[in-house]
Formats: structure tokens, C-alpha cells, sequence
């Protein structure tokens, strides 16, 4: 996953309905460029077959709360 | 009673006042007398409400002495960060955008604590919507560090930290999306508990972002975070987030010893880049816990970096998009910073943010598989101690977004985990400033990190040492 350029984030802002200039879309990417680089090694990697509720399974039944685990069953 | 009633400890002063020992008018009048001599020091207080904290007090004396049984905190005066709806009150969220934003239900967590019988000081300063690990704010200024207040207090529970720890309220409660209890907590010596995400209810809670907002107290020692904690988790129809179940018995267990606890050290990142000071303390308090019959045992974690990266990733997007009908509609009301950091989100694609919420249960999993065999993992709070006001004032400069990652690059792995954390004051620096160091548990396991926490507690003095008004 390579950072947005600042065109690209214009564009992407734009569609958002929050347009933004030129000046702010150069610090934006910036700002958050350090994020995409920093989660690179994982982006594109994930398998199909995991959901965003991978988490709640993995935090109840690794909890130390058996009722939390419970609530997850 | 010789002491300033104000200086007591949280569950002190509840049993002094349930004994009749002490009025809650003289705990609360001790609270406001403090609160006169250093707001105008330290900015703490967004509103103090001294008239109707009397009037409350002297109703929950005139309960008391009529036999009416005492409730836990029966009496007991509190003021929390601006962003816990209170029906009828008005809730800034530290922004002139809610200025005069009056709510129409009260939070969970307040209303159990209102439950609990506490009375309300007024209302404490904080980040503009919770969005700033330093205590600068764009529209009402910096909230100083009562420990040299030319220093921050670390954000966004700004108000809290000063306050808890000027000895102006007995407690607080504060909110961490990216550190904001626990920086507070390292920056103004004081102990706070960033909660698993699920074990306190966050209605009511003004949002920063769903999957990572957390709800806890910043209070003078462990076992009083852990009293405070006892009466807020659990089930909430409000809010179905919250976990339900029956609570382990949360003083008990800070009461329980430490002797034969095993507690990891990382062997990367959390030791990296440290201010030799920080490095010393977190040695020291090692030392502690070996001498308190507790195993050291070094652990190796995944990468920190890309958690911290993809905690960025979620709560940028997630922020936006609470905000968004404003950034279109009123974005002149924001503090340059705060602007900034919203636009951020705006940024970032769809399918990068649902990859890194897609990673959140492998990452998590492959984090307590390394943690296994610990009872929980100590780390620093933060590189540094408190920088100065002016230092840490980088507003929307090119440089900002660097600078706020630095500061909280301990504590954002956690969030994106989920995970609970105990932060307790561990020593000074040369120049008399506090530092903290953070206990890391398992989900759930808030138990085990106020154990530990309130055993390093009993060998140490540095959570009741207080500053002295300059």
C-alpha cells in the first residue's frame, strides 16, 4: 500500500464532499503517510476468509473474564 | 482531622463521610478551597459549580443523618472530563463548536457514579473533542502541569490529570482513544486505567471513534481506580458494546499479593528511543517488582510499529466520519490542529481502513499467543517526560502529526488491541517532573493490572506525593 499523493487525496476528499486545496492535500500526505508506509507489510496480505469479528472472537475467548467468553459463544 | 479532608484518598474519604467522621460539605469545601488557590494556575476546570456542590453536599449530610445507609461514595464531590453527557448540563466536548450543547441523557458511567451517591465540582478541561495528546486547547488554552506549570498535562484528559493530581477532586473520569488517560497520568503523576474496549459502556460518551473509545477513571492510587471501576463495568442496554457478566470484585483483587506474579519486559520497541530518565525509572521499577517476589521475564512482541500504524488508520477515519457534517458545515470552528488531524481521514481509502480493522483479531491473537506466559507486560507511558507548553505548542505546523505520533507511540499499539492498561506513577525526574510506567493485561484482565499495580503501590510512595502551589 503506497501513501496517497496529494492529487489523489484532493480527488479522494472531494468525492467525500470536503474538498480540500492543494496547500492542505500536500500536508495531509504528509501527516499520514508515516501510517500507510507503517502498515504496508500487512496490506494486501490478509486472508478472504477473516471478518472484522475476528477481533471480538479473539479478545473474548483469549479473555480472562470466562463470562466475557461466554457472551461470545 | 488535621489533614485537608481534600488530600485523603478516594475510599478514605467515602468511609470518613459514610462514618460521619467528616462532612461532605467539608470534603467538598476542602475541594473548592483548592480548586480557588490553583485554577488560576492550572486551567483545570472548564466550570466550577461551588453553590450547587454545596447544596449537594449538605443533602447528602442531611440523608446521612437521618440513617439513611450510606452509599459507596455517599458525599463524595467529583468532577470529570467535559464530555460525559449530564441531562440538562451543558457538555462542551472542549470545542466552541458544542459550546453551549446541552444533552438530554446523562452517560452511563456518570450516572452509575451519580448512582453511587458522588456530587458533581463542576466539569474539567480536556483536548478539543478528545483529540490531542498534549492539554494545548485552541479555544480555552493549555491546562498546565501543577507539577511545574510551565510544562503540559498531556491530553485529551487534560483537566483530569491536573485536577486529580492538585488534589481538587477525588477523581476523574477521563476517556483513551490513543493515550488519553494514560498520558495525563504519566505527565501529572497521578494512576489511570484505560479499560478493555467492552467493560464500561460508553453511552452518553461524547465519541472520538467507535472501535477504539475507551471509558476509565484517573484517580490517586490503583485501589481506588479499581473502586471506581467496580461501579461502572458491565452490561449497559445503552449500549450493546458493553460486556455483560458478573464483575470480579475489583478492590479485592488490587488487595491480592504480587508475590510469584510473572511480569514481561519487551525485548524492542517500548525499551527503544528513551529519555535516559525514562529508562532509569522503568529499571527501577523492574527492580521493585523482582523485590516484591515478582518474576521478570522478557517477551517478545510482534511489531508495534504496525499497530501503531494501523490505530492511526481507524481512529483518522473514524473521527472524520463522526465529524464530517461539521468539516462541511463549520470547519472554522475547529483549532487549526484539530482541524488538521479530522482532514486526515478524509484521506484515507475505504479499503485501507477495513484492512486494518479486518487485521485487528490476528494482530490481537498473535499478541496475547506472545504474552502467554506473563501476567501482564510492563512499558513505558511515553519516551519523555512532560515537555514544556511551548515545545509541545506545534499547532498545524508541517511538523505536528510527527510530533503527536512520537508522544503517544506507546500507547496507541495498545488501543488498536484493544487491550487494558494501568498507568502508575514510578518516579521524578531530575527536574521534579512525574513519570509513569504502563501495565499491559490480557482482554478482560483489568483484575490482574490493579493487582500488580496497587502491589507496587504498597512499595512505593511516588502516587501520594502531591505538588506544591508555586
Amino acid at each position: 500500500m503506497t501513501r496517497p499523493s496529494p492529487k489523489e487525496i484532493q480527488a479522494i476528499a472531494g468525492a467525500a464532499g470536503v474538498p480540500v486545496s492543494a496547500d492542505v492535500a500536500a500536508r495531509i500526505a504528509n501527516s499520514i503517510g508515516p501510517a500507510f508506509e507503517g502498515f504496508a507489510a500487512i496490506a494486501g496480505t490478509l486472508p478472504f476468509d477473516l471478518e472484522p469479528a475476528t477481533f471480538v472472537a479473539v479478545q473474548r475467548a483469549g479473555s480472562a473474564d470466562p463470562t466475557a467468553g461466554k457472551a461470545a459463544r | 482531622m488535621s489533614q485537608q479532608p481534600a488530600l485523603m484518598s478516594l475510599q478514605a474519604v467515602a468511609q470518613a463521610i459514610a462514618q460521619k467522621r467528616l462532612s461532605s460539605r467539608e470534603a467538598t469545601q476542602s475541594c473548592l478551597d483548592r480548586i480557588a488557590q490553583w485554577q488560576p494556575r492550572l486551567n483545570a476546570f472548564m466550570a466550577v459549580e461551588a453553590e450547587a456542590a454545596l447544596a449537594a453536599a449538605d443533602a447528602a449530610d442531611a440523608a446521612l443523618a437521618k440513617g439513611a445507609p450510606p452509599c459507596a461514595l455517599q458525599g463524595v464531590p467529583l468532577a470529570h472530563k467535559d464530555m460525559y453527557y449530564d441531562a440538562g448540563r451543558v457538555v462542551t466536548c472542549g470545542s466552541k463548536i458544542r459550546r453551549d450543547f446541552v444533552p438530554g441523557v446523562t452517560a452511563t458511567a456518570l450516572q452509575r457514579l451519580k448512582d453511587a451517591g458522588t456530587i458533581r465540582l463542576g466539569s474539567l478541561q480536556m483536548a478539543e473533542f478528545a483529540y490531542g495528546p498534549t492539554g494545548h486547547n485552541a479555544h480555552y488554552g493549555p491546562v498546565h502541569n501543577p507539577w511545574a506549570t510551565d510544562h503540559i498535562t498531556g491530553g485529551s484528559s487534560s483537566g483530569s490529570g491536573a485536577a486529580v493530581a492538585a488534589r481538587l477532586s477525588f477523581a476523574a473520569l477521563g476517556s483513551d482513544t490513543g493515550g488519553s488517560i494514560r498520558m495525563p497520568a504519566h505527565f501529572c503523576g497521578v494512576t489511570g486505567l484505560k479499560t478493555t474496549v467492552g467493560r464500561i459502556s460508553r453511552a452518553g460518551a461524547m465519541p472520538l471513534s467507535q472501535s477504539l473509545d475507551t471509558v476509565g477513571p484517573l484517580a490517586r492510587s490503583a485501589e481506588d481506580c479499581a473502586l471506581l471501576l467496580g461501579l461502572m463495568a458491565g452490561a449497559d442496554p445503552e449500549d450493546p458494546t458493553a460486556v455483560p457478566g458478573p464483575l470480579p470484585d475489583y478492590l479485592a483483587a488490587a488487595r491480592q499479593p504480587i508475590r510469584g506474579l510473572a511480569v514481561g519486559i519487551p525485548r524492542a520497541f517500548y525499551v527503544d528511543d528513551l529519555d535516559p530518565e525514562i529508562a532509569r525509572i522503568l529499571d527501577d521499577t523492574i527492580a521493585v517488582l523482582r523485590h516484591e517476589g515478582v518474576r521478570i521475564v522478557e517477551v517478545d512482541l510482534p511489531d508495534q510499529r504496525q499497530l501503531s500504524a494501523a490505530c492511526q488508520l481507524v481512529l483518522a477515519v473514524e473521527a472524520a466520519a463522526f465529524h464530517k457534517r461539521w468539516l462541511i458545515e463549520r470547519p472554522q470552528d475547529y483549532g487549526p490542529q484539530v482541524l488538521m488531524r479530522l482532514q486526515n481521514g478524509l484521506a484515507i481509502p475505504g479499503v485501507s481502513y477495513l484492512e486494518a480493522m479486518r487485521w485487528r483479531g490476528p494482530a490481537l491473537a498473535a499478541h496475547l499467543a506472545a504474552a502467554a506466559g506473563v501476567d501482564a507486560v510492563i512499558a513505558p507511558v511515553a519516551p519523555v517526560a512532560a515537555p514544556s507548553i511551548a515545545a509541545s505548542d506545534v499547532g498545524n505546523s508541517p511538523d505536528a502529526e510527527a510530533v503527536i505520533q512520537r508522544l503517544t507511540r506507546f500507547t496507541r499499539p495498545i488501543n488498536y488491541l484493544g487491550l487494558p492498561s494501568l498507568a502508575i506513577p514510578a518516579g521524578f525526574t531530575a527536574d521534579g517532573l512525574p513519570v509513569g510506567i504502563q501495565l499491559v493485561g490480557r482482554s478482560f484482565d483489568e483484575a490482574m493490572l490493579l493487582r500488580i499495580g496497587a502491589g507496587l503501590q504498597r512499595a512505593t510512595d511516588f502516587h501520594q506525593r502531591v505538588p506544591v502551589l508555586p
